[in-house]
């Protein structure tokens, strides 16, 4: 977070430029700064929320409730959308924003929490039911609830990015769910069909996946892949240490989104290889971290929700460095806790901090099985690739 | 197998079975493993992008980058002379071009602050524009002065924005077009002072390399910034005077009105130090809207680019080289009898009245413009009075070519032409050439070239390059331009030559001094020429079409001349004689007189 807001400093007042010579805007030189560091300090007070305040109990009694509220918060925005109301905000034909005065609520991000925590609850219930895997009381509620997530965020704020980070959710807990693996493959695949079939059949989708290959193949620079080609040039141009703080002149607006979903492309050109591969390795720690986690954890309920948390992190981190590499197409999608943009950051570290609240919890209770366990694996591991290699 | 044990006492503590706690941890595994591999692709990626491409990248962000802008030179100002002090006839305007994007519907705003303020600069019917659809680009006003554009600026309508013009001023209007040239809309000077002296007067544009945003504003980033700073165009100070120019432009449209002229130039010079002091071409042009010009001739300037046949008026050139060679004297007599056979073709005199029959001096000659008696000159020169030969031939074209240097450019600061001078010793039927010659026909010389010689009959014989740039304006100061006239002088006759050749010239108008054209006091002299033009291959005898051309010089009464008028006046299909140009010379030379107030001698 530190890092994202020394970034958002260093191209912040650039941004702002960009915005007021093209739009005649008139944002102050340190505006974006500023907007970051308050939603830093709301981020980290909501991670100590569900750190140290909030006991998970609470929130795993209240997850069908919290879970209805966001779908709730997500078809008022759609209504309001539709009505044309000034309360829903719009950017470039999407409403995915509530528009509070000062600030801006984006429900999508609450509704990746609320699934996470939903689907926790209710997988676990299904578990202890010993239903996983039937049809009615087990698949239908879910496809239920999940389509009808998939289908506010995809379709009616037409946020691909997020229903994408909502696919991992859901598959990352199913698998930890115990669903048998035949079903999951044939649920992935149809998955898969879909949203294969909802890319082919949507012009500006097709566009951003014909953007991608024309410049896998090197092809002639053009609008649509205007985006990437940028995102890779900033990147490229930090070769090995980067240009250093404040020199990016891909952030003067060559690059679209450079503090929210590109700002990886402009760390890359800010600390260079090096830069990124230590952020490549926090977020790996990170995540690894999640898995031991949820590994650790005893209780059902709390490895899916660590699960749904890493899947949700892993889909976002993943997809975004990949589309900024160029090794998928180009999808709206914010890097956590770095990217510009306030809702995102704030669920995102509420999300962990209830990760870290189940990791204390957990390892008090077995404190000692997790030190052996964890020296075991990675003496095992260890051992293992020796044996491999000779 | 202690992982194993572990692995039971979790399941047994939360799950409702151990299989599924197996199964659970097994697929937790293959998540690992998707972290591991996933990320150490990116890393991979992030390798090949970084390191090995990192040069593909970083040319392609130089090109993507890097802002080449000329800073563009300040075109410098043109000025002519109003007595001693520099008067400016060509400035420069920054002015604005009012676009708009009629698919922003504020058709009301812009039509109503157009009105308010800019009514008179609007080229495009807004009803028009708007009913264009897809429209995204208008250009609705244009020469808007910078003082009016704020005021719309300051209205802050979104579709409205402006495009900045350099425009040049012409505060005299047509004033000397023909000499003063204009620019044209790439911004480079075309004909005249604009077109000849487009170098100095454009400057040098100078350059701004850097590193830009996606705007294309400069910013302070990268070290490779550069900034060479543009060299302004010089302000030209021309010696021709603005309100000379002015009065001999009024008496040559006059003079095209009340006769078959449809075409006037005239040339005033000093002829003591070669500057020009009028050049004007006529009917002129507006050089702020040159576009409207139907026929591109309006443009040439006939004083320095058109050479032509300034007939009789070369006698003074052949009369000047006899004297010169100590061959002739105005008093050498010779037999006129109207005509003069010369390789078999009888070249007959303009004037034939029968008491011109006989014996007479060479100042009558002059007097009566007798093509016999120029061609008794050339015989002089070759050294035999009964035929032409080789050495007249060789000497005429020493003195023509090499002395009065006619038929070479002058090197006067503008473009010029050269014109012709035949070779004395090739081709056939060279006697009848040099022959006409002496009488200015098949030759082809610039006003220029021809007065320029005619200062050098005049001024003692010296050649002078002719100049029409006095200077530079620095600080308001004239400062000498070294680098744009050549600056030769060269004495090519004697002070007797040229003082017996004065003596005619003002013997030439004693008739004009009777009746009263000449005032007295002072010292006019001059010589007409008519020249016939040639259609198919010969000169037409049916005189259809004539060219009038008159030169002449204005002093003091008994001092030596400083002023040399030519005019020459023509029209297609026109029979325009060397009395037309005559009149505009002596009014030309009357309000010279009184222009320049010249003081008569004693």
């Amino acid at each position: 977070m530190a890092l994202g807001l020394i970034i958002i400093y260093a191209i912040g007042p650039m941004r702002a430029n960009v915005l007021n010579n093209t739009y005649g805007t008139n944002y102050g030189t340190h505006d974006f700064f500023l907007g970051q560091l308050r939603s830093v300090l709301i981020s980290v007070a909501a991670f100590f929320l569900a750190f140290k305040v909030i006991p998970y109990k609470y929130i795993q009694k209240y997850s069908k409730p919290i879970m209805i509220t966001a779908l709730a918060l997500s078809v008022l925005l759609w209504v309001l959308a539709l009505s044309g109301s000034s309360l829903a905000k719009c950017e470039l034909g999407e409403c995915r924003w509530y528009n509070l005065g000062p600030v801006s609520f984006q429900p999508a991000e609450f509704l990746k929490l609320a699934l996470v925590i939903y689907l926790a609850d209710f997988l676990t219930r299904k578990r202890e039911e010993g239903v996983v895997g039937k049809w009615q009381e087990f698949w239908l509620p879910l496809l239920l609830v999940c389509g009808l997530s998939l289908f506010l965020v995809v379709i009616a704020q037409g946020d691909l990015g997020t229903g994408v980070a909502l696919i991992s959710i859901i598959f990352g807990t199913l698998l930890v769910a115990g669903v048998p693996a035949k079903q999951y493959l044939i649920m992935l695949a149809l998955v898969l069909v879909v949203a294969v079939g909802a890319v082919a059949t949507s012009a500006h989708r097709m566009e951003r996946v014909n953007a991608w290959l024309d410049t896998l193949q090197g092809a002639e620079s053009s609008d649509s892949t205007y985006h990437i080609e940028n995102a890779m040039l900033a990147i490229g141009v930090g070769g090995l240490t980067g240009v250093g703080i404040g020199n990016s002149v891909q952030a003067t607006g060559y690059l679209p989104e450079s503090i929210n979903d590109s700002v990886f492309a402009i760390m890359g050109e800010t600390f260079g290889f090096i830069g990124l591969l230590i952020i490549l390795v926090v977020f790996g720690a990170l995540l690894l971290r999640m898995l031991k986690v949820a590994d650790g954890t005893a209780d059902m309920d709390r490895r899916i929700l660590v699960i749904g948390v890493f899947s949700w992190t892993l889909a976002q981190v993943v997809v975004n460095i990949m589309a900024m590499t160029s090794l998928v197409p180009v999808t709206g999608i914010t890097l956590p806790l770095l990217s510009y943009g306030g809702t995102s950051m704030l669920f995102i570290a509420f999300a962990i901090g209830c990760v870290c609240q189940i990791s204390c919890y957990t390892s008090r209770e077995v404190i000692k099985n997790e030190d052996i366990s964890s020296r075991g694996r990675l003496g095992g591991s260890h051992h293992a690739s020796r044996r491999r290699s000779s | 197998m202690p992982r194993s044990n572990i692995q039971r006492s979790n399941v047994r503590y939360s799950a409702p079975n151990s299989g599924d706690a197996a199964n659970s941890h097994h697929r937790i595994k293959i998540l690992k493993k998707v972290v591991l591999v996933t990320l150490a692709i990116i890393a991979v990626r992030l390798f090949a992008i970084q390191i090995i491409e990192h040069d593909h990248w970083v040319a392609k962000a130089d090109e993507q980058h890097t802002l080449l802008e000329a800073i563009v030179a300040k075109r410098g100002e043109i000025y002519m002379m109003d007595g001693d002090e520099p008067a400016a006839v060509v400035l420069n305007q920054t002015t604005y071009q009012i676009i708009i994007d009629p698919s922003v519907t504020e058709k009301d705003k812009i039509q109503h602050a157009l009105a308010t303020y800019a009514a008179t600069y609007q080229t495009a019917d807004l009803d028009e524009v708007y009913s264009e659809e897809g429209l995204r680009y208008a250009i609705i006003a244009k020469n808007v002065p910078k003082s009016i554009a704020d005021q719309i600026a300051a209205e802050e309508i979104s579709a409205v924005w402006f495009a900045k013009n350099n425009q040049r001023v012409y505060p005299e209007g047509d004033l000397a077009s023909g000499l003063l040239g204009f620019v044209n809309a790439d911004g480079i000077g075309q004909y005249g002072v604009e077109g000849s002296l487009n170098n100095l007067l454009s400057g040098k544009d100078g350059l701004l390399k850097s590193t830009a945003d996606v705007n294309k504003v400069a910013l302070s980033i990268g070290n490779d910034n550069v900034k060479i700073p543009a060299e302004d165009g010089k302000n030209i100070v021309l010696s021709v005077d603005r309100g000379l120019q002015k009065g001999v432009e009024e008496r040559a449209i006059n003079a095209i009105n009340n006769t078959a002229a449809s075409n006037a130039s005239v040339l005033i010079m000093n002829s003591n130090t070669g500057e020009v002091l009028t050049m004007a071409n006529l009917p002129d042009y507006d050089p702020a809207n040159y576009g409207n010009v139907t026929d591109a001739s309006a443009y040439v300037n006939y004083v320095t680019d058109d050479p032509y046949e300034p007939a009789s008026i070369c006698k003074n050139f052949a009369f000047s080289a006899a004297i010169n060679e100590g061959v002739m004297t105005p008093d050498t007599t010779f037999f006129n009898q109207h005509y003069e056979e010369v390789d078999d073709w009888k070249i007959w005199n303009a004037e034939q009245r029968s008491s011109l029959y006989g014996t007479l001096t060479m100042r009558q000659a002059l007097y009566w413009s007798l093509n016999t008696g120029s061609i008794y000159a050339l015989k002089l020169l070759g050294g035999d009075p009964t035929r032409i030969n080789q050495q007249g031939r060789e000497k005429l074209y020493d003195y023509y070519y090499n002395k009065f240097r006619l038929g070479q450019a002058t090197g006067i600061e503008l473009i010029e032409a050269e014109g012709y001078i035949e070779d004395p010793n090739e081709g056939w039927g060279r006697d009848s050439t040099y022959a006409n010659m002496t009488f200015g026909q098949n030759l082809k010389i610039t006003m220029l070239q021809t007065a320029t010689a005619f200062s050098a009959v005049i001024n003692g014989g010296y050649w002078r390059t002719p100049t029409v740039v006095k200077g530079e304006l620095v600080d308001d100061k004239i400062v000498p331009l070294g680098s744009t006239s050549t600056g030769i002088e060269d004495k090519i006759l004697s002070d007797e030559t040229s003082a017996m050749m004065r003596e005619m010239l003002i013997n030439n108008r004693d008739y004009k001094v009777r009746d009263g054209t000449d005032r007295p006091g002072y010292d006019v002299g001059g010589k007409s020429g008519t020249a016939q033009v040639v259609r198919n291959g010969a000169y037409d005898d049916t005189f259809a079409e004539l060219v009038g051309s008159y030169i002449g010089f204005v002093a003091p009464a008994g001092e030596m001349p400083e002023y040399v008028i030519m005019v020459r006046m023509w029209g297609e299909g026109q029979s325009i004689g060397s009395g037309d140009a005559m009149g505009l010379f002596d009014d030309i030379s009357n309000y010279l007189i009184n222009y320049l107030k010249i003081k008569p001698g004693a």
